[in-house]
């Protein structure tokens, strides 16, 4: 049997699927971003393999945003956030680290750097950490997060977003992305979103949501399904 | 038997970390590469060292709460991961990774040992440090590998070093640094935006 989590093969980020900089009105993505191309190199052994047993090292389970250790529970609407980690054989990543972070429900970050005058929730820090299952699957219990302003002149909004950091089987499965919300028109507005210029892998940073029937009568669900670089050399049969 | 439900699918885009990764989602150690747990005693197998340095976007200027991972092979030049065909020999006390951020000053630090040259198709890599580096700006994460300016020899045999014109070589080499609480400290700068002849050589991942 195949170690589910040893891809083989890393191919070419599809075309469109990465995003485009800079970003317009984001004057950062010039500044920080290389003047250069980044230089081709074969996958050897040391992209290929990354860290075993991170779980032991980054404290995980960490799945519950909206209630506070003493119980007081987060503003906001109440959501569920679930899905598989997959490769691109679609086959669930097990034992892998997902971060999340996001506003609260007022649009601002717990967070020193952010200034915005929306106010903060004391019962809300925003973030928590996982590791997903043998099935590839993980969940998170947080707030529906608020819209909010991009500090620049001529400001411009962010649409709400949950932000997921992921560390798979290599170090060329690294994710770091972001998960909008279905339906809301401001994710057409969005210029971050919109540096992606693949419609399709723009609709694929949208989350689905789930039938109110199939989940508690304390939240709404939202599917999100996180596919990370790599897949194994030959199917099997 | 796992085969039926499985389909071709294409991967998440990459988006900006952004300003607001969460500090708490730091611990104490995560930059020391070379405990294995929060709680867990340093590896007491190989050379140790500090790695520090800024990061600086363009006109040099250092930045802040940048993120940086760290990867790299044990004192012995093996991986624990199951595709190094050696792993069973790893350092059960080693991580191999770790995280920083930078301070307000642009500067971060880890801590870690003197990772082991191994031999990969028949060709010997040179002692190094896989370092990718994210933040708000940085649409995706870039990727680079640093070496060490003692190790002359193997650098020179290296076949991701030598994938640079010979004149640009030196620059993913680290600098030696004096030391920190009596352990080698190496220096490196990174430039993400600059001339030709100045930003910080990246690898396409």
């Amino acid at each position: 049997m195949r170690d589910p989590a040893s891809p083989l093969i890393y191919d070419p980020w599809p075309k469109g699927v990465q995003p485009d900089v800079p970003i317009e009105g984001y004057p950062n993505t010039w500044t920080f971003t290389p003047s250069q191309p980044a230089i081709q190199k074969p996958l050897t052994r040391t992209e290929a393999t990354g860290p075993a047993k991170l779980w032991a090292k980054l404290t995980c389970g960490e799945n519950d945003l909206a209630t506070t250790a003493s119980g007081k529970r987060a503003m906001g609407q109440y959501i569920r956030i679930s899905g598989q980690i997959l490769n691109e054989d679609g086959r669930p990543v097990p034992n892998a680290i997902v971060e999340l972070w996001q506003a609260n429900a007022a649009g601002r970050y717990s967070h020193a750097h952010d200034d915005s005058k929306a106010p903060l929730d004391p019962n809300f820090l925003g973030n928590g950490r996982v590791m997903s299952d043998e099935n590839g699957q993980y969940s998170f219990f947080t707030i529906k997060p608020g819209a909010y302003p991009v500090p620049v002149k001529d400001a411009w909004w962010r649409p709400p977003h949950v932000h997921f950091s992921v560390l798979g089987p290599s170090t060329l499965s690294r994710l770091v992305t972001q998960m909008y919300f279905p339906g809301d028109p401001m994710n057409e507005w969005d210029r971050i979103l919109n540096s992606i210029n693949d419609p399709d892998a723009r609709k694929r940073l949208v989350a689905s949501q789930v039938h109110p029937s199939q989940e508690t009568d304390e939240l709404l669900g939202y599917k999100h399904d996180i596919v990370l670089r790599g897949r194994f050399a030959t199917p099997e049969a | 038997m796992d085969t039926e439900n499985t389909q071709r699918r294409a991967p998440l885009s990459q988006h900006t970390i952004g300003p607001f990764f969460p500090p708490n989602l730091f611990n104490q150690v995560d930059n020391d590469l070379t405990r294995v747990t929060q709680d867990a005693a340093p590896t007491s197998k190989g050379e140790p060292f500090v790695f520090r340095g800024l990061v600086m976007k363009e006109d040099h200027i250092p930045v802040p709460n940048m993120i940086l991972e760290l990867w790299q092979a044990d004192a012995y030049g093996k991986f624990r991961h199951p595709l190094d065909p050696d792993h069973a020999e790893a350092d059960p006390d080693f991580l191999g990774w770790g995280r920083a951020w930078t301070t307000d000053e642009g500067a971060f630090t880890f801590h870690s040992v003197r990772p082991g040259v191994y031999f990969e198709d028949n060709q010997a890599r040179a002692p190094h440090l896989n370092v990718i580096i994210m933040g708000a700006g940085l649409m995706r994460p870039v990727s680079t590998t640093l070496f060490f300016p003692e190790a002359e020899e193997d650098n020179a045999k290296d076949p991701v070093l030598n994938l640079l014109p010979p004149e640009m070589r030196h620059r993913l080499v680290m600098r030696a640094d004096g030391d920190q609480d009596g352990v080698p400290a190496y220096r490196f700068d990174f430039l993400l935006r600059g001339s030709r002849d100045e930003e910080t050589p990246f690898f396409e991942t």
